[in-house]
C-alpha cells in the first residue's frame, strides 16, 4: 500500500507538469491580454500600455515566458496579479480559499444529509408515493439554474422573512469567537442549500440503485434465510456494500472542492476561488490563472489517489500492490 | 432503531437551521432598538445638520485593492479614493473649477505657470501636516521614468509639465514647457503624502502596505478606510481633523453586493446608497424610484456609445512597427462616400434604441459632447432624425442600389456590397443593439455581416490592429467631465482614432480649440468646438447612438448630498442623517 502510494504521488509530477505546459499554452493562445481590456479611457497614451507591457515582459517569447513562471513557483513565488495591480497572487488566493472550502463543505454535508437518508428510503419502499414524490423533488432540484434558486431563496428567505443574511460571509467586522462562527454559519446557510440541493438529486439516484442492487445479490438472499431482521440486513449488510460506490464518489468530490462554485458565489456575493478564477481568466490575468490551476490540479489528483485508497479499505477484496 | 436515529439527525439538523434563523431575527431588532436611542439622545426637532449615524453604500464589484491613487486601476477603487484622497482643485456644480487643498490659483499670462496657494492647517489623517512639498511630491513621482514600469497609468497629467516646486509650504508652482490651456485639469490629481512614501522606491510602491492596507492608506480626506473585509466590506471612519470641520456622519460602509439583489437591499434598508461607478440599472429604476425611503438623483454620464466606421486601414508593417501615419493608410472603399455613412445614421433608430433597451434613461447623441458639457450646443451638430426613407433616398443617390434583385444593395459597379459589424460583450446593452442596428440597416437594403461578439480585451486589440476587413463596430467611450478636449480620440495621428479618419479640417479645428492664447476664453473654445461638432455631423466618421444616464439612489434621510453633474461625492463631509 505504502509503494502504492508513494509512486502515485511520484506520478503527480511529471502531470502536473504537463498540466501546467497545457494551461499556459492555452491561456497565452486567448487572443488580447491583461492590458487590452482597459483601453476605454483616452486620456491613458497606449504607448504607457506598451511599456507597461514591456516591463511584464508580456512581449517576452512565449517558452522564455513559460520558463520566468516555472523557475519562480519552483522556489515557491506564484509571482503578482496583473490585474490587481501589486497584489501577490497567493495573498489573492489565500483571502478566498476558505470560504470556498467552507461553502463545499457545507454544500457536501447538505447533499449527503438529505440524499442519503431518502436514497435509502426510496429504494426500501420502491415505487411507492414517497419515492415518486422524492425523485420529483431531487429532478427539480437538478433542473432549477442555480442562479435562479439562489434569487429565489434570497427573495424568500432574506427579504420576505428575513431569516437568513443575503449577501457575503459576514454580517459586520471584528466579530469574534463563537459569534463569528454563527455569524459566518448564518451566511452559509442559503448559498450552501443553494448549491447542496443542486446535487442532492445524482447521490439520491446513486444510493438508491445501489441498494436495489446489492438487495438482490445473494448474501442478502442468505441473511434473509439465516432469520435476520431486516432492519439489521438493510444496515449490516445491504448499506455497508451499497456505500462502496459513493465513498468512491466522494474521493473525487473532495478533487473539486476546491474548483469553487461561480454562479452561487455571485449571487450570493460569496467571494470564492470560482469568481476569482473567472475574472482572472477574462482578464487574461495569467499569474493568478496558473496558481489557481495548479491548486485544482493538484487538489483533483490528490481526490482521486484518496478514492482508490477508499476503495481499498472499505472493500477488502481491492489489493493494490 | 439506527433508522430513527438518521431520521432523529434530520429533525435535530432542521431544528439547528432554525435556531439561526431566530438569531437573525435578533439582530435585526437590536438595529431597530439602536436607531431609536439616537432618537432619544438627539436634541428635539433640531433643524439642520446633525452628527452621528453611519450609512452603507453598495457597489457591484469588489476594488482591487490599490488605495494608492498614483497605482489605482479600476472604477471602485476610485470610489473609495474620492472619501479618503483630495485634489488641489475640484469641479464644481457648473463644471467649473473651485478650490479644494488650494485655496485660489494665479496663472501666468501665456498659460505656461500656474501657482497655487494652499489652504491653512490639512493634516493628513495620521495628524502630519500637509505642504506644498506633498504636492511636488505627487507629481515628481509621476513625471519619473520608472513609474509606469512600476504599475502607474497616469502620465498625462504631466506630459506637459516641465518643473514642479513649492515656493514655501503654502504655495506651489507648476511649469510646463508649453502654453496649457488644461493647466489646472492637470494640476488636479490626487496628493499622495511624502512623509509615507517619500522613502520608498517607486517600484515598492503599489506593494508598500500604505497603498493597500486598511488602516495604512492614508489621505487628506473626509474619511479613512480603517478597515475592510476582502471583496465583501470596506469600512471608512469619519476623520476627526479633517480641516473643513469633522464630517457629521461616523463613517460610511461599502458593501459589494449583487446587482439583482439591490432594489431589495435599498428597499429593506440593509443599504442605504447605490451611487458611482454603476448606479441603478435602467431597468431596476421604476421599482427603485417607486420606493418611499429613497431619493432618487439621474444624471447624463459623460462617456458615450458609438459605431464607429473604419475609414482606413493601417498596413501590416505600421501595425507590427506601432507607426500611426495617415500618409501610410489605405482607405476602406465601402465606406469612403459621405453619403453611405449619413444613410446610416439616418437609417439606424437611435431613439427606439434609448426607449427600447435603455428604458428611456438616455439620449441620443449627436456630437462628442454630452448635453452636461459647457462645449454641448444642441444646434450645431446635423440631427439625423430617424428616416430610413432619406436613407434610401441618400443611397439612390450614391449608386448603390440593388441591381439583381436579391433585396440588398450593391455597390455603384455592381459588387457585391456587405458591410461586416464586429461588436464586443460585456456591456448589455450594447450587446442588444447590435442585432437592432443590423435590422435597421437591412431594412434600407444594406447587407451586414453581423459576426460573432468578442470579450472586450481582443475586441479592442482587434480594433486598434486595424484587421483590414473590419467594417462597421461598437464601441464607447468613458470621458472626463474636466475637459471636452476632443483630441486623443478625434486628431487623426491619435492612436484611439480608431475610425483612422484623417481629415485635415478636423485636426486643425481640434488644435484651434486649445491654442493659445485665445483657448484661454471658454467662450471662444465654446465656438470653436460648435464648428467642430457641426463638421463631424457632417463628414460622419462615426455615428453616435446614445450616452446612457447616471442614475443614483439614496436613503431619503441622508441630506446635503450635492448633486452635481460630475458627482455626488463632493463635501461629503457635509453629508448628515436626519434623525
Amino acid at each position: 500500500m505504502h509503494k502504492y502510494i508513494t509512486r502515485r504521488i511520484l506520478q503527480f509530477i511529471p502531470m502536473l507538469f504537463v498540466i501546467t505546459i497545457i494551461v499556459f499554452g492555452l491561456a497565452k493562445a486567448a487572443p488580447g491580454d491583461p492590458l487590452t481590456g482597459e483601453r476605454l479611457d483616452p486620456r491613458i497614451d497606449p504607448a504607457v500600455y506598451e511599456e507597461r507591457r514591456e516591463a511584464l515582459g508580456l512581449n517576452d517569447p512565449i517558452h522564455i515566458q513559460y520558463w520566468n513562471w516555472l523557475s519562480s513557483v519552483a522556489t515557491g513565488d506564484f509571482g503578482t496579479s496583473l490585474q490587481y495591480t501589486g497584489r501577490p497572487v497567493l495573498e489573492l488566493i489565500t483571502a478566498r480559499i476558505w470560504n470556498t472550502l467552507y461553502l463545499s463543505l457545507f454544500a457536501l454535508g447538505v447533499t449527503l444529509a438529505i440524499a442519503i437518508p431518502i436514497g435509502i428510503y426510496s429504494a426500501t419502499k420502491k415505487y411507492s408515493l414517497f419515492d415518486y414524490g422524492a425523485t420529483t423533488f431531487a429532478f427539480l432540484g437538478l433542473a432549477t439554474p442555480n442562479f435562479f434558486a439562489g434569487l429565489l431563496a434570497i427573495y424568500v428567505f432574506s427579504f420576505l422573512f428575513g431569516w437568513f443574511p443575503a449577501q457575503g460571509t459576514s454580517t459586520t467586522i471584528g466579530l469574534t469567537g463563537f459569534e463569528l462562527f454563527i455569524d459566518k454559519l448564518r451566511h452559509l446557510v442559503l448559498p450552501g442549500f443553494t448549491l447542496g440541493l443542486a446535487s442532492t438529486a445524482a447521490y439520491m439516484r446513486y444510493m438508491r440503485t445501489e441498494i436495489l442492487e446489492v438487495k438482490g445479490s445473494d448474501f442478502i438472499r442468505t441473511a434473509h434465510a439465516k432469520g435476520l431482521s431486516s432492519q439489521s440486513v438493510l444496515y449490516k449488510h445491504t448499506l455497508r456494500n451499497a456505500l462502496i460506490p459513493i465513498i468512491t464518489l466522494l474521493g473525487l468530490e473532495f478533487g473539486t472542492l476546491l474548483s469553487g462554485a461561480v454562479i452561487t458565489e455571485r449571487v450570493f456575493n460569496y467571494p470564492g476561488l470560482g469568481t476569482l478564477f473567472i475574472g482572472a481568466i477574462s482578464n487574461r490575468d495569467y499569474p493568478v490563472i496558473m496558481a489557481i490551476n495548479l491548486i485544482l490540479g493538484v487538489s483533483i489528483l490528490v481526490g482521486n489517489l484518496l478514492a482508490d485508497i477508499f476503495y481499498a479499505i472499505v472493500d477488502p477484496r481491492i489489493r493494490y500492490d | 432503531m439506527k433508522f430513527n436515529k438518521v431520521w432523529l439527525m434530520l429533525v435535530l439538523s432542521l431544528s439547528f437551521v432554525l435556531v439561526l434563523a431566530a438569531c437573525g431575527g435578533g439582530d435585526g431588532d437590536t438595529g431597530t432598538d439602536d436607531e431609536s436611542a439616537n432618537d432619544d439622545n438627539g436634541e428635539e426637532t433640531v433643524s439642520g445638520p446633525q452628527s452621528g449615524g453611519t450609512i452603507t453604500a453598495g457597489m457591484y464589484s469588489a476594488p482591487g485593492h490599490q488605495f494608492n491613487p498614483l497605482f489605482y486601476s479600476d472604477a471602485y477603487e476610485a470610489n473609495i479614493l474620492s472619501f479618503t484622497h483630495e485634489q488641489l482643485v475640484q469641479l464644481d456644480q457648473d463644471l467649473q473649477w473651485a478650490p479644494s487643498l488650494a485655496e485660489s490659483w494665479e496663472i501666468n499670462e501665456d498659460y505656461t505657470e500656474i501657482t497655487f496657494t494652499l489652504n491653512d492647517g490639512i493634516t493628513w489623517q495620521d495628524g502630519e501636516p500637509f505642504t506644498a512639498d506633498d504636492v511636488v511630491f505627487t507629481y515628481e513621482t509621476i513625471m519619473d521614468e520608472d513609474y509606469v514600469a512600476a504599475g502607474g497609468v497616469r502620465t498625462s497629467y504631466v506630459v506637459k509639465l516641465d518643473t514642479v516646486e513649492a515656493l514655501d509650504p503654502q504655495t506651489v508652482k507648476f511649469t510646463y514647457t508649453e502654453s496649457n490651456v488644461n493647466a489646472i485639469f492637470d494640476a488636479s490629481f490626487y496628493i499622495v503624502p511624502k512623509h509615507i512614501f517619500g522613502d520608498v522606491p517607486l517600484a515598492e510602491m503599489p506593494d508598500h502596505s500604505a497603498s493597500r492596507r486598511a488602516g495604512e492608506v492614508i489621505g487628506t480626506g473626509p474619511y479613512q478606510l480603517t478597515d475592510m473585509l476582502e471583496n465583501e466590506q470596506y469600512v471608512l471612519t469619519a476623520y476627526e481633523g479633517y480641516w473643513q470641520g469633522t464630517p457629521y456622519l461616523d463613517g460610511i460602509t461599502w458593501r459589494v453586493i449583487e446587482q439583482s439583489v439591490m432594489p431589495g437591499l435599498l428597499e429593506s434598508g440593509e443599504i442605504d446608497m447605490i451611487a458611482e461607478p454603476n448606479g441603478v440599472p435602467a431597468a431596476d429604476f421604476e421599482r427603485v424610484d417607486a420606493l418611499d425611503n429613497i431619493t432618487t438623483f439621474v444624471t447624463q454620464d459623460f462617456g458615450y456609445q458609438y459605431m464607429g466606421f473604419k475609414l482606413h486601414h493601417r498596413t501590416a508593417d505600421d501595425v507590427e512597427n506601432g507607426v500611426i501615419d495617415p500618409d501610410n493608410w489605405i482607405e476602406n472603399e465601402k465606406l469612403s462616400d459621405v453619403r453611405v455613412r449619413q444613410a446610416i445614421v439616418y437609417a439606424i433608430n437611435r431613439e427606439g434604441i434609448v426607449n427600447g433597451l435603455l428604458f428611456g434613461m438616455g439620449d441620443v447623441l449627436n456630437a462628442h459632447f454630452p448635453a452636461a458639457s459647457w462645449a454641448f450646443d444642441e444646434d450645431a451638430p446635423e440631427k439625423y432624425e430617424y428616416s430610413p426613407e432619406t436613407a434610401e433616398a441618400l443611397l439612390d443617390d450614391a449608386g448603390y442600389v440593388d441591381q439583381n434583385g436579391d433585396g440588398f444593395r450593391e455597390d455603384p459597379d455592381g459588387n457585391e456590397w456587405v458591410l461586416n459589424l464586429d461588436y464586443p460583450t460585456g456591456n448589455q446593452v450594447r450587446e442588444r443593439s447590435a442585432p437592432i442596428i443590423v435590422e435597421n440597416l437591412e431594412a434600407v437594403g444594406i447587407k451586414v455581416d453581423l459576426r460573432n461578439p468578442r470579450e472586450a480585451g481582443p475586441h479592442f486589440d482587434m480594433l486598434e490592429k486595424d484587421n483590414t476587413d473590419w467594417d462597421l463596430y461598437l464601441a464607447g467611450w468613458s470621458l472626463s467631465a474636466a475637459d471636452p478636449d476632443p483630441s486623443g480620440i478625434f486628431l487623426s495621428t491619435d492612436a484611439y482614432n480608431y475610425t483612422r479618419w484623417n481629415d485635415p479640417h478636423s485636426d486643425e479645428l481640434i488644435k484651434k480649440g486649445v491654442q493659445a492664447p485665445e483657448a484661454f476664453d471658454q467662450d471662444y473654445r465654446r465656438e470653436v468646438y460648435a464648428e467642430w461638432a457641426h463638421y463631424v455631423s457632417e463628414q460622419v466618421p462615426q455615428v453616435f447612438l446614445y450616452s446612457n444616464t447616471s442614475n443614483y439612489a439614496y436613503n431619503a434621510k441622508l441630506q446635503n448630498v450635492k448633486e452635481y453633474p460630475s458627482t455626488i461625492y463632493t463635501d461629503s463631509h457635509l453629508w448628515y442623517l436626519e434623525q
